[in-house]
């Protein structure tokens, strides 16, 4: 183990002990629901974790960031709504199906749009994705109409008493999918020549190249792990957050602002930064108006970028000429 | 002796000209509209000029930030709405407030919220402005909203006095029109000058290698924080002259689809390009209208076309990803170059005419 991996623990350990602080004080708050804000908020948090890998991944291979991020997301929630609500379609074939098709999107649209600008400017494809961003919210919106649908927790409503506080039994699927998820991009970029060629590529793309490793295949792979976690996240947290067409530009903003927490470009980072970003927002929820609760993500986001841009988990970015 | 205004070059010439004749275009506006009557196009042209010059306030400067500092910011209607609500506030808390100075407070106040935002976010290489301004634009608009005492929550403000100054009112919309205009050719003016500055230099080196302009001791960060402070101001200015205009507030007007609308306007107008905002300000103010006009000018058309707000964002949405793949420098680009292609089509002509008349004596 090497001395940087070493700081990464220990930044890992740390935000652990953040955490378990923050967790401590408000259960000894006399109110004592701390420990339902540490369920709910790593419930969202889950989900931003996984919205939070989607731009990493994108942005190691592609230098992107993906403002369609949390389209994806949106996206699923609603296809889920018309496959397994309209459609009557079982819930795990609705589950795959919404993932499947919106995996496809992505895929489609890297390949269509995405990939003939390879040679522009960063800031010409980040245009491109707020355009597809709007396009899916104004197309979901003339679909599915302005009002939230309602889908069916997986396995019922009841709640489970866990410590002194109570747990949708949706959470459990979303901490599951999440584990599942974050081992199978874990493996896919440890253990396949895919994935760990794709990591070379984020390290140094023309030493990558060199040794046959393809940008273009990069990007397509990309963006079709982001668009599929992306869906899956939206698929997973609709019936605890309702589907909206509107969803998306709201957990985008989360996921990144998750995604600079864990430090951009790193898949560790993204899972610890939504956690740790799901916790504080219920923590704030709690204090403040609930209002205000959208613009914790914002605020972390800024605090993090002045006092530490590469994140909890990053490395700091090396520019060479 | 140092020059305030450097000594023109040859293409400086060439762009005051131009503004020169955009200038005269613009103003004979309410002339030329009265000869074709607004009622006969089914829309009043002067109301809609003044509403494209607010805009073009925010536009021209959020090109400058696109174009130049190579930064894109989604929070521009928070800018607008910010130099919107302050006048607003000021104007019709405290009666006896001077609306120009309500204006000129606008402005300032959305220059210190940009640089608030801009000056940590813009430290670090990458596009993290665009962002960080999407998350402003979410909390100025959650803002707008809750702080109830001072923006009157969703109703918002009403009864905001025309602009006035100093016993002077503007309070038609012709009046407004030649206010709103000029304004907007000075920032025009301004945006022209600040590109031929030192500023406009180092942005320039910085879009052709940020690497290279930090070597050669190019302030990289403080310039992109200065031209986005300078569009903040732009924005906040535009959202001011908004509020006189329209006379009333509420935070509907300031939402994520305004900043993208200003996003829209730059990118088909043509990013990088002085004139680029100024098309894309027409171009897209003007469409609504245009397809509202559209079933009452062509019998037979779905009358369904008159709910345009039903599918702008579609069409926003696919002119953003159409214009950067197909035509990334947008309408401005590719009139300047049919102006310069015709120059030289004239120039060869007059030639020919000359050779003619040489062999025919």
């Amino acid at each position: 183990m090497n001395t940087r991996d070493k700081g990464q623990q220990k930044l890992l350990w740390g935000s652990a002990i953040v955490v378990g602080l923050v967790v401590v004080i408000t259960l000894i708050d006399k109110r004592s629901i701390g420990m339902q804000w540490l369920l709910s908020g790593l419930t969202v948090g889950s989900i931003y974790a996984l919205v939070a890998m989607g731009f990493s991944v994108i942005y190691s291979s592609t230098r992107v960031i993906n403002f369609a991020q949390g389209g994806f997301s949106m996206l699923g929630g609603m296809l889920m709504f018309s496959l397994s609500v309209s459609g009557k379609l079982p819930l795990w074939l609705g589950f795959i199906l919404a993932v499947l098709i919106v995996t496809a999107l992505g895929a489609g649209f890297e390949r269509i749009v995405i990939h003939p600008m390879k040679d522009k400017s960063a800031i010409t494809v980040i245009i491109v994705t707020i355009g597809l961003s709007i396009f899916m919210t104004a197309i979901a919106k003339w679909i599915w109409g302005t009002d939230p649908v309602k889908i069916a927790a997986f396995s019922g409503d009841k709640p489970i008493r866990f410590l002194g506080a109570s747990l949708v039994p949706q959470s459990l699927w979303v901490f599951g999918l999440t584990l599942v998820a974050v081992a199978l991009v874990f493996v896919f970029f440890n253990k396949t020549l895919l994935g760990k060629g794709m990591r070379a590529a984020a390290n140094n793309p023309d030493a990558a190249s060199l040794v046959g490793v393809s940008s273009s295949t990069s990007s397509l792979v990309a963006w079709t792990i982001a668009a599929g976690l992306g869906a899956a996240a939206g698929v997973v947290i609709a019936p605890i957050n309702f589907a909206q067409y509107s969803a998306g530009t709201a957990l985008g903003l989360k996921g990144f602002s998750a995604a600079v927490l864990g430090g951009l470009g790193s898949a560790p980072g993204a899972v610890v930064g939504g956690l740790v970003l799901g916790v504080l927002e219920q923590i704030t929820a709690g204090y403040l108006p609930s209002g205000y609760k959208d613009a914790v993500a914002f605020v972390i986001l800024i605090l993090v970028l002045l006092v530490r841009p590469q994140g909890l988990l990053g490395r700091p970015e090396e520019v060479k000429v | 002796m140092e020059r305030l205004l450097p000594k023109p070059g040859d293409s400086d010439r060439r762009a005051y000209r131009t503004l020169l004749i955009v200038a005269v275009f613009i103003f004979v506006v309410p002339a030329w509209s009265r000869l074709i009557p607004g009622s006969v196009l089914h829309m009043d042209i002067v109301n809609i000029m003044v509403l494209v010059g607010v805009y073009a306030c925010a536009v021209v400067g959020l090109n400058l930030l696109v174009g130049y500092g190579g930064q894109i910011s989604l929070g521009h209607a928070a800018f607008f709405g910010v130099g919107a609500y302050t006048t607003a506030i000021l104007c019709t808390k405290l009666h006896w407030f001077p609306t120009w100075l309500g204006i000129i407070c606008g402005a300032v106040l959305a220059g210190m919220v940009g640089w608030l935002v801009g000056k940590p976010v813009l430290r670090l290489k990458g596009n993290y402005l665009a962002m960080a301004t999407l998350g402003l634009g979410e909390i100025a608009f959650i803002l707008f909203q809750q702080v109830k005492g001072l923006t009157g929550g969703t109703v918002g403000i009403v009864d905001i006095p025309p602009l006035s100054v100093f016993g002077l009112k503007f309070d038609t919309d012709l009046k407004l029109f030649f206010v709103v205009w000029a304004v907007v050719m000075i920032l025009m003016l301004l945006s022209i000058n600040l590109i031929r500055s030192r500023v406009g230099r180092g942005l320039r080196a910085l879009h052709s290698s940020e690497v290279a302009a930090d070597a050669m001791g190019v302030n990289t960060s403080r310039y992109k924080v200065q031209v986005f402070v300078l569009s903040a101001v732009f924005a906040g200015l535009g959202g001011a002259l908004f509020a006189h205009f329209q006379k009333y507030v509420n935070p509907e007007s300031f939402t994520l689809a305004l900043s993208i609308l200003f996003i829209t306007m730059v990118v088909v107008g043509g990013m990088g390009n002085v004139w680029g905002g100024l098309v894309g300000v027409v171009i897209l103010t003007f469409l609504p209208s245009v397809i509202q006009a559209l079933p009452q000018w062509i019998p037979g058309l779905p009358s369904g076309l008159a709910n345009f707000s039903n599918y702008e964002l579609v069409l926003y949405g696919a002119l953003l990803i159409v214009f950067m793949m197909f035509l990334p420098k947008g309408v401005a680009f590719g009139l300047s170059r049919a102006g310069k292609y015709s120059e030289v089509r004239a120039r060869h002509l007059r030639d020919r005419i000359k050779a003619r008349k040489m062999e025919g004596r």
